[in-house]
């Protein structure tokens, strides 16, 4: 059994974390196109169309190995997770179901129109096209998280006697608190890792000493955007996220935090360090005292509950992974808060575009904003074990009785050879649209 | 999990036969990029629509049993949707980019 669970959460972990590489990209990046083209409107400078249609085509590429690798995640909820979804199904049906209706429909069908249509519909139909694939891919966004925060804070539900979620109360699915700053923050997230996108295809293009006006107009928009959204993910919306796990998961909290023991007159804050398991402490610590107490309840000698008052069978399973999950989240946060504020400063000077050691460093940055976003879900998700519904339903609840581990193996391996099959060709694609760059518009 | 596996297999066989058609014949073509792309939605639209006869990804390996023809007529009709997606998505773009 225990094996069986394994071999589920690891095919689960791979198939997501590929998955999200996409979608965090083109939820941000819809919002940047619809800017680029809205300039265009106002300006009529050729170079913003250039760059929202150069743009909507990386999309499209990233769109298209979305959908690609979104196809196992849906099958395995009623595959390896079989019994989570006869269960749940009731609840998490409805919100991925209005997923794929509303928003998938909504996205696609105006990408194509987007690429198509724009000598059919005119300008501003143009922009209205490009607003709704960015509506559609927030909405998807919005779903997805809903039935996440149902599952991290269940609310409006009820338990039938055969042990079935169903839902009593639709509008507070919806109106869960755990959704609107968890929906914020990956949103925001999102526009972090595009707008390093934007940015480092600008630094590239200033680099190469190629298609220079657009690598200037890449690089300003990316570092403002960047600038923005980096400090706004931080605050408010990250605390805001912080203090809900405090509230409703404090279990996951203190194990994020890598606080072992109460403190009673005031938590310190760990900026480094390395969980000690068998003797219940941080190794080699650097940590500022009770700072964590006030960012969490603005009270410099509050109370923090640690592990030491949780039973074991509540805590989460894998405490070190959490913890270095969330700490590199928010080590990478604050380095890209730090990076944009140089590259705006210096924007500001007139001196970014000849700062090649931060032209450097702002192309080779790009996978990092990718590793704080998925850093990030593995805190959330991390953190929300040993449940699969907070508090109600547990992990080794949800898992298929009849699926082997082999079987799960055989599939895992499989989808690890495709996956780098697609990965490879989705470089190929986006490596071969940037160097043909924005004046090449052909379809 | 296998039938999700022969998916994405069908797939990548429609995103080839897109290529292949674009290569053959240049007026279909939208360059790699573009082909790729209509090769995905082409493949995934045919499976869906034709699969419901009786030879989608999951009835290829029911119940511990391998059908060796019915993945090779799940993986020709993927291929044919790839190229059929494709020309389909040329035809749409001449309408909206009529002179």
């Amino acid at each position: 059994m225990e094996d069986m669970i394994f071999y589920d959460r690891l095919q689960f972990a791979f198939t997501i974390t590929f998955h999200y590489i996409f979608p965090q990209l083109t939820m941000g990046l819809s919002l940047l196109i619809v800017y680029f083209k809205w300039k265009y409107l106002r300006n009529k400078i050729e170079k913003y169309n250039d760059a929202a249609k150069f743009f909507m085509k990386i999309f499209a590429i990233n769109f298209t190995m979305g959908v690609v690798t979104g196809i196992p995640m849906e099958f395995q909820f009623g595959t390896n997770w079989a019994k989570f979804s006869e269960l749940t199904g009731g609840i998490i049906g409805q919100t991925l179901a209005m997923e794929g209706l509303f928003s998938f429909f909504l996205e696609s069908s105006f990408l194509a129109l987007f690429i198509f249509g724009e000598k059919l519909m005119g300008q501003k139909l143009h922009l209205l096209t490009g607003f709704l694939v960015f509506l559609g891919s927030w909405a998807s966004g919005w779903f997805i998280l809903a039935t996440n925060a149902w599952m991290q804070h269940p609310v409006g539900y009820e338990i039938l006697d055969n042990g079935k979620f169903v839902l009593e109360n639709f509008s507070a699915l919806f109106g869960n608190p755990w959704l609107l700053p968890a929906f914020l923050h990956n949103q925001l997230a999102s526009v972090v890792t595009s707008s390093f996108v934007v940015a480092s295809i600008g630094a590239f293009y200033i680099l190469r000493n190629k298609q220079i006006e657009y690598g200037k107009l890449f690089l300003k928009t990316g570092v403002i955007f960047g600038l923005i959204s980096s400090i706004l993910v931080a605050f408010p919306t990250g605390d805001w996220n912080a203090k809900n796990v405090a509230k409703y998961q404090p279990a996951a909290f203190a194990a994020m935090e890598g606080i072992f023991e109460t403190e009673n007159a005031g938590a310190e804050i760990v900026l480094i360090g390395q969980p000690n398991m068998v003797e219940k402490k941080l190794d080699n610590k650097i940590a500022v005292p009770n700072v964590l107490s006030f960012l969490t309840y603005q009270k410099w000698d509050k109370q923090i509950i640690g592990m030491d008052k949780f039973e074991k069978e509540e805590l989460p399973d894998n405490i070190p992974a959490l913890y270095y999950s969330y700490h590199i989240m928010v080590g990478l946060g604050t380095i890209f808060m730090a990076i944009m504020a140089l590259a705006a400063f210096l924007l500001w000077r007139k001196k970014l575009y000849k700062s090649k050691a931060l032209l450097w460093a702002i192309m080779f940055l790009v996978p990092f904003p990718y590793i704080a976003n998925l850093t990030g879900w593995y805190t959330a998700e991390l953190g929300r074990q040993p449940y699969l519904v907070y508090g109600l339903l547990r992990t080794t609840e949800g898992v298929s009785p009849t699926v082997s581990s082999g079987n799960t193996l055989f599939t895992l391996l499989g989808f690890v050879a495709l996956y780098m099959l697609l990965g490879l060709l989705f470089l190929v694609l986006v490596g071969k649209t940037i160097n043909q760059g924005p004046k090449h518009q052909t379809h | 999990m296998t039938g999700t596996l022969i998916s994405l297999i069908s797939i990548l066989i429609g995103i080839i036969a897109a290529n292949g058609l674009g290569f053959l014949i240049k007026k279909y073509s939208f360059g790699v990029i573009g082909n790729t792309i209509a090769g995905v939605f082409g493949s995934i639209l045919f499976i869906k629509i034709f699969g419901r006869l009786g030879f989608n990804p999951w009835s290829i390996m029911n119940n511990g049993d391998f059908d060796g023809f019915l993945l090779l007529l799940n993986l020709v009709v993927s291929g044919i949707g790839g190229a059929l997606g494709l020309i389909l998505a040329k035809m749409m773009y001449h309408k909206f980019n009529k002179p």
